[in-house]
């Protein structure tokens, strides 16, 4: 039971990490990105591949944080002086390029196989259990840290210019702003934190494969922070709880009820997220607990 | 590499393309007068191509018939998300409208494969022998596939172009407050629009279903490659949709020869990147800076 809470503790906050970086481009900056899933699988890999050549694990956390963060540059750059609706079709193709690309490039990634035996971030030195606990408490550190950078970005002069180019983003570029530089680092910084989020990830799991970066990965995300209510670091905790409570729920629903066979379960866990995604947006566009006021768009 | 196989990859891309011109003639025309990018396109030809399949297994229909309850079941599934869903969110902004339209597309995909598993299916249609000319290969089934999206292709340019409603419709993409103000309703138009967009996207998954294997990924795999021509005719150009999903079914096809079938999505992106970076409003669009 101690293992078990543990285990789910440590996937809540590597989820948690993820919905910050999606709830500082979306929630935050209005920047639709539909393959946030792309930028946690590069870090899954980048921090996986270096860790296997022997590069320091702190060194492969730091590039999976650094190299997302370039990939989203170029994407940036392209898309962003346009309107929002080619970011959102731009990532999907992204990230699905990516999943393509780890699964042809097999000399590389080993393709379908997946790369098995990931070194831990911290191995087992007191003799109880493994070292979970420890990355238990990094992981909440890690979340902490960017709570209290995300809040002081907010009030910094240049949260206030990404919240002003979400909410109407011509009056930003009446007073002489540019959105695109503003909208181009709060699209790399969220794909940093997604990059870091995949790689303690690939080193909790210690395996990773290219089925793990799926599109619904990043509607995982996305019905996270909506739920949540987007804008709000307490939205992002609120919302990161009540996708894993589902997501653990959902396991343990098959041996309730009889007669469903995996590929029904897997089916109606899908079904479960759309229909969130349409009922939350159609019903309740500030999130499931906030006040009228906040968040709505 | 040889002309041959060139020009077979060729036409295969040109009858992929036409067929695909439906639903992308489908997104475009949401994108114009709707206002936002419906990513449920893919799923409901999925849907489309799976009530083919359904309708040949129950009834051992013939195709036309398949063709049709494909057509009109998908119609009917589109109508019933713009009255319950995008109706109500035409005053919002388009993103949530976006949003909405992918969890749309996992509603109807997971609702597919709940009933029908992940296993394969196919549209059986009678076997014919190719023509060949001198190695050229034409499949007669191909010939009644490009007929088909073709004639559905001219049947909706010409309502566009030659009756009222579809002048209402051109205003409205033009300029949705002008139309208003000028006494056009919207919910006609938006009823007209929607119609058609589910009757295309069923045709068009019952004719993908017949040149491909039916999974429930079919047309959420075909969704980028769709946006790409859309951006690559121009997005919001009828026009512009038909020709760049024609011209980007034959450069699949033929680069698919020397890159393998798998990288069609990365050449999707790849297209779209350097599209939005060269000429973003494609061949026929205008540019669209700031939604």
């Amino acid at each position: 039971m101690e293992f078990y809470l543990v285990a789910i503790s440590i996937s809540i906050l590597i989820y948690m990490l993820m919905a910050s970086g999606l709830a500082l481009q979306y929630g935050f900056t209005g920047l639709i990105n539909f393959g946030y899933v792309g930028f946690f699988a590069i870090g899954a890999y980048t921090s996986a591949l270096l860790s296997l050549k022997g590069v320091p694990l702190p060194l492969c956390l730091i590039a999976a944080t650094v190299l997302p963060a370039l990939a989203a540059y170029p994407l940036g750059k392209v898309t962003l002086r346009l309107g929002g609706d080619y970011l959102a079709i731009i990532t999907l193709g992204f990230s699905e390029s990516v999943r393509m690309v780890l699964q042809k490039e097999e000399w590389l990634t080993r393709g379908v196989h997946g790369i098995p035996g990931l070194p831990r971030l911290f191995t087992d030195w007191a003799g109880t259990g493994s070292g979970d606990l420890t990355l238990l408490a990094l992981l909440l550190a890690v979340n902490v840290g960017v709570f209290a950078m995300m809040r002081y970005l907010i009030h910094s002069p240049f949260g206030r210019i990404i919240a002003s180019i979400r909410d109407n983003e011509v009056a930003v570029r009446a007073l002489g702003k540019d959105p695109t530089s503003f909208k181009t680092r709060s699209l790399m910084l969220g794909s940093a934190l997604a990059g870091l989020a995949g790689a303690f990830q690939a080193h909790y799991v210690t395996f990773i494969s290219p089925e793990q970066f799926v599109p619904l990965i990043t509607f995982y995300v996305w019905i996270a922070i909506i739920l949540g209510g987007a804008g709000r670091i307490s939205g992002i905790i609120v919302g990161t709880v009540i996708l894993l409570t589902f997501l653990e729920g959902s396991r343990f629903m098959r041996d309730f009820v009889g007669g469903v066979s995996e590929v029904q379960l897997a089916s109606v866990r899908f079904w479960i997220i759309g229909m969130a995604l349409i009922l939350t947006v159609l019903y309740r566009p500030q999130g499931l607990f906030a006040d009228k006021t906040t968040g709505a768009r | 590499m040889e002309f041959v196989p060139i020009a077979n990859a060729a036409i295969n891309g040109a009858v992929v393309g036409l067929l695909l011109a439906l639903p992308a003639l489908a997104v475009t025309l949401v994108f114009g007068i709707a206002r936002f990018p419906n990513a449920a396109t893919g799923d409901y030809m999925t849907f489309g191509a799976y009530t083919a399949v359904a309708a040949q297994a129950a009834l051992s229909a013939p195709l036309i018939v398949s063709a049709a309850a494909a057509s009109l079941a998908t119609a009917l599934l589109a109508l019933f998300f713009y009255g319950w869903v995008f109706r109500a969110l035409a005053s919002r902004s388009p993103v949530a409208s976006l949003i909405v339209s992918i969890g749309i597309a996992f509603v109807v995909r997971s609702s597919i494969t709940f009933f029908a598993g992940q296993s394969q299916y196919n549209i059986d249609a009678p076997l014919v022998r190719a023509w060949n000319f001198n190695g050229i290969r034409v499949l007669p089934t191909d010939l009644y596939i490009a007929g088909a999206a073709l004639t559905a292709l001219a049947a909706v340019f010409a309502m566009l172009h030659f009756t009222a409603l579809g002048r209402r419709m051109r205003a409205v993409a033009d300029n949705p407050e002008l139309a208003r103000a000028s006494g056009i309703s919207a919910r006609r138009v938006m009823i007209t629009l929607f119609t058609i967009v589910g009757l295309f996207c069923g045709l068009g998954g019952f004719l993908l279903g017949m040149k491909a294997v039916v999974i429930p990924e079919l047309g959420w795999e075909l969704l980028l490659p769709i946006f790409a021509s859309v951006i690559l005719g121009g997005i919001g150009s009828p026009l512009g949709a038909v020709c760049g999903m024609i011209l980007f079914g034959i450069s699949q096809e033929v680069a698919s020869l020397y890159v393998g079938s798998s990288y069609k999505i990365v050449l999707a992106f790849l297209v779209i990147l350097c599209v939005l970076l060269v000429r973003p409003q494609g061949m026929f669009g205008t540019i669209r800076a700031v939604r």
